[in-house]
């Protein structure tokens, strides 16, 4: 039988979740603020100015940006894989962060002078870019493993064109891209938040306007198909809508690889796969997934941050196999 | 009386390899039509031309005296039902979530499941005997299990026509008289291919014979079933045993007669 936890108790339980993370999140970071200042400064205003910039402009956009940036990928992993019934799909396969990468690359060799401005946004052409190519051939291949492929070798083209660029290019350039590469959420700010928080609400209005849709390809293009849906059409308007989630995050944190390939897994092992059910387990658990991972690149190490993607891979490898282990072995 | 599904001049096919050629044939209200044939005969091809799988045909198929091609997806769903052959899903789906889904047709974005949704589910779950399975994981379940859900879903559906394609393919004696019996008690008007003969004998009320894309008979259970007719279509001798009070019981096929492997390129 299929664990099929009540949908407003898990709500209620993953809201709980979300808001003890948020909250305990703020409490770490480089400035020694106690928890009572932290409170006190968030509910009314701060006496000390340095703890009122410390935790308004740098620690709670920070944790915000975690969440929404989280909670995007896990969801653009979750429709992914429910949408081309495959349970490796993943924003990165259909080359967005390849795409991102390459406009990275051109922004910090071509415009050093506004790199702020410019890399985000040349960051989130180059993702729109390797999309609109993957659509392009998506419109000639009516099946999701074709589809699948056809990203996977955008990807590896837009990387090379990205290394040759660096071969060729300012040594200092290929660090900047390089560390961007590997995701952070160092530099985001308020306004980042707002942006990634409108399209993530946008994006979940629209999955779960088609929630049942995407249910129905479960068994079949043919079988959802005898049901009034126009599978080619559906599945790529989720295409679009995980490409814009995934290149806005994408331009703002850099590349955090496996939190859309795994926290979905995580999420079917508990809610089970219908995608209603998915999409609310994967947004607050992704959400709270990358605000942990962010306060340990902020602390494991002193004096030192971590580039995020690197822990997301750590942490999501190895409890991805533990997952899978227990899986395996209470299938017998 | 008026016919609900017209085929007329049905012709398709794959580059240089001709599929159907020239069909006509109607299907009228409470019909079980059993389409038979062998191997490559065209039957899977034309349920997918009927249901607008397969659209680059040529000539007409009417249903309710309008042209399918011009009905919208959402119009065909809400009035033919089809259960295809059990394709696994990838990933976990309960029983009464796959039932659900026959609302579909019918459901505008955001609307929520009504009272009358419900009971239409819970109908379904009745009468396909899965009420005490409905939360069961669709893989889990048997094949004949997984048939019912799909019927299950066909019912919520609430379609005039039923299609279903091999509907009795890899199921044990049991489970194919248990969905045949299940698909004639719905009092539905019903396509189905199938290859046993002898369960097209018992469970429909007319047959279509094709063979290599061609209409070879159409008719009466007993005239469809006529051994030479069969003979020159499967390649092999057969017989009707006839039982004591003069009724049909079961074709066989004279197997030792064996010789030219033929029509085995589905």
């Amino acid at each position: 039988m299929i664990k099929s936890p009540n949908l407003l108790n898990s709500i209620l339980l993953l809201l709980s979740l979300s808001i003890v993370s948020i909250s305990a999140a703020l409490t770490f970071g480089a400035a020694d603020i106690s928890t009572s200042q932290l409170f006190t400064c968030l509910i009314n205003d701060c006496n000390n100015v340095i703890n009122q910039t410390v935790i308004w402009q740098i620690r709670l956009p920070r944790v915000l940006v975690g969440f929404v940036a989280g909670a995007g990928l896990a969801c653009a992993g979750a429709i992914l894989q429910n949408t081309t019934r495959n349970p490796l799909a993943d924003p990165y396969l259909f080359g967005i962060v390849s795409g991102a990468g390459l406009g990275a690359t051109i922004a910090s060799i071509g415009f050093t002078e506004q790199l702020s401005i410019a890399l985000p946004l040349a960051a989130f052409l180059g993702a729109l870019f390797s999309i609109s190519l993957v659509f392009l051939l998506s419109v000639t291949m009516n099946k999701s493993e074709q589809l699948l492929l056809a990203g996977v070798a955008i990807s590896f083209m837009l990387s090379a064109v990205s290394q040759f660029i660096l071969f060729t290019g300012d040594p200092l350039a290929t660090n900047r891209v390089l560390f961007w590469l590997m995701g952070s959420l160092a530099r985001v700010d308020m306004s980042n938040f707002y942006l990634i928080l409108g399209v993530l609400i946008f994006s979940l209005v629209i999955i779960i306007a088609y929630h049942q849709h995407i249910d129905a390809l479960a068994l079949g293009d043919e079988n959802a198909s005898t049901l009034g849906i126009n599978v080619t059409k559906l599945r790529l308007l989720m295409l679009a809508i995980c490409a814009a989630l995934t290149a806005t995050i994408v331009a703002y944190c850099g590349g955090i690889a496996f939190v859309g390939l795994m926290i979905p897994h995580i999420v079917r092992h508990f809610f089970g796969s219908s995608t209603l059910k998915l999409i609310i387990g994967s947004s607050f658990i992704g959400g709270c997934f990358l605000i942990w991972v962010d306060v340990i690149a902020r602390s494991a190490i002193t004096d030192l941050e971590l580039p995020i993607g690197i822990i997301t891979s750590i942490i999501g490898s190895v409890f991805f196999l533990i997952i899978m282990m227990q899986g395996t072995r209470s299938n017998g | 009386m008026h016919p609900l599904l017209e085929i007329k001049d049905l012709s398709w096919s794959i580059e240089t390899k001709n599929i159907l050629k020239k069909l006509n044939w109607s299907l009228y209200q409470g019909e079980i039509l059993g389409i038979i044939g062998p191997n490559g005969a065209g039957k899977t091809s034309l349920l997918r031309c009927i249901i607008q799988h397969i659209t680059n045909y040529q000539g007409t198929i009417n249903f309710a005296g309008k042209n399918i091609s011009t009905l919208s997806r959402q119009y065909i769903a809400q009035h033919i039902a089809v259960v295809n052959q059990v394709n696994e899903p990838v990933f976990k789906l309960c029983v009464i979530d796959v039932i659900r889904m026959g609302l579909l047709p019918y459901k505008a974005l955001f609307s929520a499941e009504t009272s009358a949704d419900t009971l239409a589910i819970n109908q379904a779950l009745e009468k396909t005997d899965l009420t005490s399975l409905k939360n069961e994981e669709f893989t889990h379940l048997s094949g004949g299990e997984q048939q019912r859900t799909l019927i299950a879903r066909a019912l919520v559906q609430k379609t005039d026509v039923l299609i279903l394609d091999e509907p009795t393919n890899h199921l044990d004696v049991y489970y194919q008289h248990q969905i045949l019996q299940l698909v004639k008690s719905l009092n539905l008007t019903v396509i189905m291919t199938i290859h046993d003969l002898n369960l097209a004998h018992d469970y429909c009320s007319r047959l279509l014979l094709l063979d290599k894309g061609k209409l070879i008979a159409d008719g009466a259970v007993n005239e469809v079933l006529e051994p030479s007719q069969l003979r020159g279509v499967f390649g092999l001798p057969c017989q009707p045993f006839i039982s004591s009070d003069g009724k049909f019981t079961k074709i066989h096929f004279q197997a030792s007669c064996l010789t030219n492997p033929q029509n085995d390129n589905d």
